[in-house]
């Protein structure tokens, strides 16, 4: 049977990592490369790299550093952060990622998701969105350019609408969440999953590994995505993954065989 | 065995011609299909869009190609994922009033790649994630040393069904089963993808390159 | 482009370093603060604290005192020594003993202080160093996790529940706020701070023939044991204001030996002494962050009003970020031996650890480096 993936998040800005409280990413952390080479020596099940300040300019995408890092990545690596345009899809495969990620670019123009789901299949376009709950009454407002601009989309309606565009998965980020450790917010990843017949990856506010349980166990999600967590305290996705276990939760297990004759 | 990675314009070629530089083989990137003379073996990639890749093919004189080096000069041949699915008769993806029975692969083993939800698959699709690997014959051949039960790594919609059961060397369970790895003659496929599968996968892809076939 | 701190010269590639919007770094606010502290009331803080902790009857330590043998450890030792303190000082050896690390370390122990050293066994230890360099571009990361971790494993194994540690370097270097009021060293902290740049000790069994019993000075107790002895750390920084030259002044005065000569890649001569991979640990942050010993150097003293903003971005120009052909006096390759590594290698991996985007590189995009294998940073300074 499929199992729950568990997905460590690089949030990526300039010259190196970094982490953000409610998407407020000043703090430095340490390079990329060093984190690539970690969670791929810990043979984690997918890794999830945002370029988050990419959005802002219409220079070129870091291919060179994408290069870089797949290089020394052999993990399923999904790559984000101002994808505008179809032909960046290709170049960023061909560095190494298996998937791509479009945030803010589809709001504007969502059949850029049908064309890369066209061109590269579904299961290559993950449809990231942002939200904060909407202050008056039910339901999460989408936000795009990382957390800054309200489009004034509603979270099912949206996740809904890029289904039907051709997105393989949707991560579905909770703003406020974002680096607090202090869970996930299960109201809307259960709503996106109910609204939607497609994966869906949880991510922002996981602290311990009762969050990650929570998540799958009690809103449905496919994976679960997290940075803080892992960057910041003694839990890993090792960890993760045996809590999971314990709690019933299918999840991979490392091949313990020989890869050489 | 030189092995080559044949490059027809799609594919994940950074990743494949990355885990066979970990395994220490020095893979040679074939860009004209006159190239794969100089090989013994053959792993054609594949992500994305079956109709367009097989377009490509067509396009660029692989399809005629393959037919000699593989059926003609039984090269071992390795598909991976959509080049898994391009060694089928044909596949619905793509299919449309235009053309209602799907777009034609390579034929290389007779059967159709149908849509997950077509085969009666009511779970999420695509397909995406670490699912175990059962059925395989685990001494000599692809899965040499792999134990039964293994996790790979699966991201796709469509699945291959080989006409002949024969020809299906590994399944894995999504809800129905489905088709994992492929085998005929000295002509194999994976649905996964080995050189993302950590271990295991890179496991495989020696066990392509060093043993006999499949 | 590179943008720096009006105040200091450090670069805001420097992880927990946040420039404000007068262009000011946390670090140089945080020293200006200084001023408002109430260091009296600290100074009384202190004391109650070590009341508390101390005993009294003699049948154990008061506290455990972490320590190298460098100007700091001996200045915290004599000042423990000054409050009537009976500490068990804990080392853990370095990577690379330099001959005047081991007389400091001597000259330390005469001040009159029970000793207790801890060496990893040495040859697993240049394995560790080996995997930090390629793993995450830091030789020192086993140093940093022993440091971090033997005195604590000491208390607990001592039955001593005070650790006094010298500097919280969050304090002095900026870092997060929250970070710089907590005056404890903890689990939480080792993780964040501790500059184990994501890797974990759990993620080296397997690696290089590392088996678990490897690890055993490099496992941090758990929750249960630090809870059964009550184990507290402190900083002696926070209750004391913190200077490198004056520590270094009083260490002196108290035996303390300095180098002959100005440390490579450095503008003094009374820090860093005891390691010689300290000059590759320097280079590498260089390569990544752009900044070296000789940038860390400048702020401090700037901060302190010792070299103007000018004198000290001219001495970086002219020391930082130098290739470590030799520290203290032993060649790369000696150094690199032990870890089963060529120069060749060594430039390779330093080349892969490059942030790219911060030095001066040609028309094909490759690093541009002088005779001696030097990098040049795009801008030393803001437009």
């Amino acid at each position: 049977m499929l199992k729950v993936r568990v997905i460590p998040t690089l949030l990526w800005k300039q010259f190196g990592l970094v982490k953000g409280i409610g998407f407020d990413s000043w703090r430095r952390v340490g390079p990329v490369l060093p984190a690539i080479k970690v969670y791929n020596q810990r043979e984690v099940d997918e890794l999830v790299l945002v370029d988050i300040v990419a959005h802002r300019s219409d220079d070129e995408l870091d291919f060179e550093s994408i290069d870089e890092f797949g290089q020394d990545c052999f993990v399923p690596l999904t790559v984000g952060g101002g994808i505008t345009r179809i032909e960046q899809v290709q170049r960023l495969l061909r560095a190494g990622a298996d998937k791509v990620s479009v945030n803010t670019a589809a709001y504007s123009r969502p059949e850029l998701v049908s064309d890369i789901a066209k061109r590269h299949g579904a299961q290559c376009v993950v449809a990231s969105i942002d939200v904060r709950k909407n202050p008056n009454g039910g339901g999460w407002q989408c936000f795009s350019r990382a957390g800054q601009h309200p489009t004034g989309r509603e979270v099912r309606e949206w996740a809904r609408e890029i289904e039907g565009r051709g997105a393989g998965e949707i991560l579905i980020t909770s703003i406020e969440r974002d680096g607090t450790l202090q869970g996930y917010d299960l109201a809307l990843i259960e709503a996106v999953v109910n609204a939607v017949k497609i994966p869906v990856i949880a991510s922002g506010g996981a602290g311990n590994y009762q969050h990650m349980i929570d998540a799958v166990k009690n809103a449905g999600a496919s994976a679960v995505a997290a940075a803080s967590i892992f960057h910041f305290t003694e839990q890993t996705p090792a960890g993760a993954k045996a809590a999971m276990q314990a709690a019933g939760i299918p999840v991979r297990q490392n091949f313990i065989g020989s890869v050489k004759n | 065995m030189r092995v080559g990675v044949i490059d027809y314009g799609v594919g994940n070629l950074g990743s494949v011609m990355r885990a066979l530089e970990e395994l220490r083989v020095a893979p040679i990137l074939v860009t004209r299909a006159i190239d794969m003379h100089a090989t013994d073996g053959l792993i054609l990639p594949g992500v994305g869009n079956f109709a367009d890749c097989a377009r490509l093919l067509g396009e660029g004189g692989w399809s005629q190609a393959l037919q000699e080096e593989v059926q003609g000069r039984h090269k071992p041949l390795l598909g991976v994922c959509v080049g898994m699915q391009l060694l089928a008769s044909c596949s619905m993806e793509g299919a449309d009033a235009n053309a209602p029975e799907g777009t034609p692969g390579l034929g290389f083993i007779p059967g159709r790649v149908e849509h997950l939800g077509a085969l009666g698959c009511t779970l999420r699709v695509p397909h995406v994630g670490w699912n175990e690997v059962s059925n395989c014959a685990t001494s000599g051949g692809l899965f040499d040393g792999i134990p039964d039960g293994t996790d790979f790594y699966f991201v796709h919609s469509y699945a291959f069904m080989p006409e002949d059961r024969a020809d299906v060397l590994a399944t894995t369970d999504y809800g129905v089963p489905v088709t994992a790895a492929v085998r005929r003659g000295r002509i194999c496929g994976t649905q996964f993808h080995p050189e993302k599968s950590s271990r295991a996968g890179f496991r495989l892809l020696r066990n392509f390159i060093e043993g006999p076939a499949c | 482009m590179l943008a720096y701190c009006k105040h200091c010269v450090m670069p805001d590639t420097k992880p927990d370093l946040h420039v404000d919007d007068e262009g000011v770094c946390n670090a140089c606010r945080s020293y200006e603060k200084r001023k408002e502290v109430n260091w009296d009331a600290r100074h009384k803080e202190l004391l109650q604290l070590l009341e508390k902790y101390r005993r009294r009857d003699g049948s154990n330590w008061d506290c455990i005192v972490p320590v190298s043998g460098g100007k700091d450890s001996t200045y915290q030792v004599v000042r423990m020594l000054q409050l009537g303190l009976n500490p068990l000082c804990v080392t853990s050896t370095t990577c690379d003993l330099t001959p005047l690390g081991r007389k400091n370390i001597e000259n330390l122990k005469h001040l009159g202080v029970d000793y207790v050293e801890m060496s990893p066994n040495p040859l697993i230890r240049a394995k560790l160093n080996r995997i930090g360099l390629t793993q995450v571009g830091d030789i020192s990361w086993p140093e940093h996790v022993g440091i971090f971790t033997i005195p604590v494993r000491a208390a607990v194994q001592f039955n001593v529940r005070l650790l006094l540690w010298g500097e919280n370097s969050q304090d002095e270097y900026g870092g997060p706020a929250t970070a710089a009021k907590n005056n404890v060293l903890n689990r939480r902290w080792l993780e964040e701070f501790g500059g184990l740049l994501g890797m974990r000790v759990s993620d080296l069994v397997g690696m290089e023939g590392i088996e678990a019993k490897h690890l055993i000075p490099y496992t941090y107790p758990s929750d249960e044991e630090l809870a059964r002895v009550g184990v507290t750390g402190l900083f002696l920084g926070h209750y004391i204001p913190w200077d490198g030259l004056s520590n270094a002044l009083i260490a002196q005065a108290n035996g303390f030996h300095t180098y002959d000569k100005v440390v490579e890649g450095s503008m003094v001569n009374y820090e860093n002494l005891d390691n010689h991979q300290t000059g590759i640990h320097d280079y590498f942050k260089f390569l990544k962050f752009g900044f070296g010993r000789a940038t860390d150097l400048a702020c401090l003293h700037i901060r302190r009003g010792r070299l103007t903003r000018q004198d000290g971005m001219e001495a970086v120009k002219r020391l930082d970020g130098k290739f470590p052909r030799e520290y203290l006096g032993k060649s790369l390759e000696d150094i690199l031996r032990p870890l089963d590594m060529t120069v060749d290698e060594f430039i390779r991996l330093c080349d892969k650890f490059t942030n790219k985007k911060i030095f001066k590189r040609d028309a094909s995009g490759a690093l541009i480096k002088d005779p001696d294998g030097n990098l040049t940073k795009i801008n030393y300074d803001n437009a």
